[in-house]
């Protein structure tokens, strides 16, 4: 069933090694997994584990040591840095831990601000960037700058920025490191949403397994390497109105 | 990204800083208003001179002289030679100058001088005190025209005191109003034994028309001789000294006068300034003696532009601090932006919108430095004239000249400067690691 499925992300043998002195750390050593088309995928592991080292690279932030990294077919491990923000900023939208947003613009702002990389009207950009704070239900606070806004606001910012270019996959780095628990609980709910009712695909990394229970499957690493894939797409399936009732 | 977006950005930043663009601003305004302003005051001083020099007139005459003159088979200035000059290119006239020296004298003192005789043109130009005028053309006598400075060369003919030049006292004659005689120099002929033999000019009684003004102690440059018309005096001398030879006028190697005019010198009147040097180097290429005002106005005006150079220098000094005053604080922008410029990387901001973004940020200290800079010179400027022509002996004058093109350049180097300065801040922006994002404060 899986097999049928379009693969977004196909991560081949991965490996990234780090020189710390005259020691080699192997960051990731020979990962390969894939994330389908519609999928919340988390990736789970302590501190240290090589999670963020994975996702940097998925992002096209880090370029691997070894290995192979295609986004919809498109092989990113050999593109140079022009080439990477250009991908990034026609396929992948970014969620922070740290929210990261631009303390000198509004939230609506905030959201149009990939719009404006892409060279999209300012007009155009509003009204995209109006439906996504739509769509994460801030419109009450559209024309707040961050520092008028709680940290679970901050990221529903976030979020909305993240999905306002209409991304073909988007990668969430720790999105509720910096929330408490119940806006945690919120935040995970609005991306389950996401996921079911606009069939965005979307990679999280994170070191609670609690939080990487909203996801279809997880992904387990340690030291480097894939320890454990859970499956959960079932269980989602079935509860995808219960999510966005909650979400209500 | 468009461009006005990467101009909002730019300045949305810098208004974020307000202090530190002031102060960064401030240091551009300084440095081009140094510059403006001492550049201002370098070209206002050379149209201050220039315009003296200019209300003088004759900067597009050239003097020629043939001081081969009276060495025989020599090259001699003839009417037909004033011709020449006349056909040559850029020239618009040439006038020839008769001259011959003499004597005047009035009861017992005489003095001696240069007679000159000149176009009406020229004399037209000399200044003439109150109560006279130029001599006329076509009179049956000369009439004389008396520099302000011939006075003083009065002496007693008896004992040849000179009662200026000894006692401090004016000779007592009255040029205008007493009957004044005139006498050329003598001329010689050769006899049968081969011997030089004198004959004396005759004394006339030629009129006074005019003195050039000044005082005695004046100087110009008409004020030691005596001036007449050309055509007048040609005349005079033609019908007075007929087949014989005329006082002033060489002869050839037998002692023979020629059959017409021999000049000393003439005046050769170019159109614009800028023909003047080639003018004159044809002149002398043509075997004569040539000087103009403009060979020395080229000389003050390289001089001058030492002087500009000098004063730019020192402005140009306090722009180049401002513009490190730039960098530095471009480099703390860009230190205190690390984690922002990362955030823009990884949502798709291009390397070249963030190199433009900076940019465009130091060219806009640089801009509006060069603004408010020259706001500020022309009140320095209005300052400067309004103190400093009287102590410079300038008066009435404005000694500090800022031209269009000044501001112009000013302008676009202030931003060029501020471009420059932070080229190398912008590039080490797109150099950031888009990870600076990732990593949490």
């Amino acid at each position: 069933m899986l097999d049928e499925r379009k693969v977004v992300v196909e991560v081949e043998d991965l490996y990234k090694i780090y020189k710390v002195g005259t020691n080699k750390v192997r960051a990731l050593n020979g990962v390969s997994f894939q994330v389908y088309e519609g999928e919340f995928c988390a990736i789970v592991g302590t501190s240290g584990s090589g999670k963020s080292t994975l996702l940097n690279m998925l992002a096209g932030l880090e370029h691997p040591t070894k290995g192979q990294i295609a986004i919809r077919g498109q092989h990113i491990e050999k593109m140079n840095e022009n080439e990477l923000v250009a991908f990034r900023r026609e396929h992948v939208g970014f969620i922070f831990q740290s929210f990261n947003l631009m303390g000198t613009m509004t939230a609506l702002e905030n959201v149009a601000l990939p719009l404006t990389f892409r060279g999209v009207p300012k007009k155009e950009r509003l009204k995209r960037a109006e439906r996504m704070i739509r769509l994460v239900g801030l419109e009450k606070h559209k024309k707040h700058h961050p520092n008028q806004m709680s940290g679970g606001q901050q990221q529903r910012v976030g979020m909305a920025r993240a999905l306002v270019l209409n991304p073909d996959i988007v990668f969430a780095d720790e999105p509720t490191g910096n929330l408490d628990s119940v806006t945690s609980e919120e935040m995970m709910n609005l991306m389950r949403n996401v996921v079911n009712k606009h069939h965005k695909t979307l990679v999280m990394v994170t070191h609670d397994n609690q939080l990487a229970s909203y996801a279809d499957r997880i992904i387990h690493i340690k030291d480097g390497k894939i320890v454990k894939i859970e499956d959960n797409t079932d269980k989602w399936k079935t509860n995808v109105g219960a999510a966005a009732v909650e979400e209500e | 990204m468009r461009f006005s977006d990467i101009i909002a950005m730019s300045a949305g930043n810098l208004w974020k800083r307000k202090v530190r663009t002031v102060l960064t601003v401030l240091g551009v305004m300084i440095g081009t208003a140094a510059i403006v302003v001492m550049l201002s005051l370098g070209i206002g001083l050379q149209s201050a001179m220039m315009g003296e020099i200019q209300s003088q007139g004759s900067m597009t005459n050239i003097q020629v002289y043939n001081y081969s003159y009276g060495d025989s088979d020599q090259l001699l200035m003839t009417d037909k030679t004033i011709e020449e000059f006349q056909q040559m290119e850029y020239v618009t006239a040439a006038t020839p100058q008769l001259s011959t020296w003499g004597t005047l004298e009035q009861g017992k003192y005489r003095v001696d001088v240069s007679f000159y005789g000149v176009s009406q043109e020229f004399l037209s130009q000399i200044p003439v005190a109150e109560g006279g005028r130029i001599p006329d053309s076509n009179t049956k006598k000369p009439e004389l025209l008396i520099g302000n400075g011939v006075i003083c060369d009065f002496y007693e003919s008896s004992s040849y005191k000179y009662p200026y030049h000894e006692d401090g006292e004016l000779a007592d004659v009255d040029l205008m109003n007493k009957t004044l005689f005139t006498q050329f120099q003598s001329t010689y002929t050769v006899d049968s034994e081969g011997n030089y033999v004198e004959q004396p000019a005759k004394k006339n009684i030629f009129p006074v028309v005019g003195m050039v003004e000044g005082g005695p102690d004046d100087y110009n440059s008409y004020c030691w001789n005596v001036y007449m018309d050309i055509d007048t005096m040609k005349k005079y001398l033609e019908t007075t000294y007929r087949g014989q030879a005329i006082p002033g006028q060489p002869t050839d190697k037998n002692g023979n006068p020629y059959k017409y005019f021999v000049y000393e010198n003439a005046i050769v009147t170019v159109d614009d300034i800028e023909h003047v040097d080639e003018v004159q180097a044809a002149i002398v290429e043509m075997g004569y003696e040539a000087y103009s005002e403009a060979e020395w106005i080229k000389s003050s005006q390289q001089e001058m532009l030492i002087v500009e150079a000098v004063l730019g220098g020192i402005g140009a000094i306090s722009l180049f601090v401002a513009a490190i005053g730039i960098a530095n604080t471009m480099m703390m922008s860009i230190y205190e932006r690390t984690k922002e410029i990362g955030v823009m990387k990884v949502l798709g901001c291009s390397l070249g919108n963030i190199r433009a973004m900076f940019l465009t940020e130091a060219a806009f200290i640089g801009f509006i430095g060069g603004i408010v800079g020259i706001i500020i010179s022309y009140i320095l400027s209005f300052i400067c004239n309004l103190i400093l022509p009287p102590l410079v002996g300038y008066e009435g004058m404005n000694i500090s000249v800022i031209p269009i093109w000044l501001v112009l350049i000013a302008m676009i180097f202030s931003t060029f400067i501020g471009m420059a300065a932070g080229f190398f801040p912008a590039q080490r922006a797109t150099k950031l690691s888009p990870l600076a994002a990732i990593r949490s404060e």
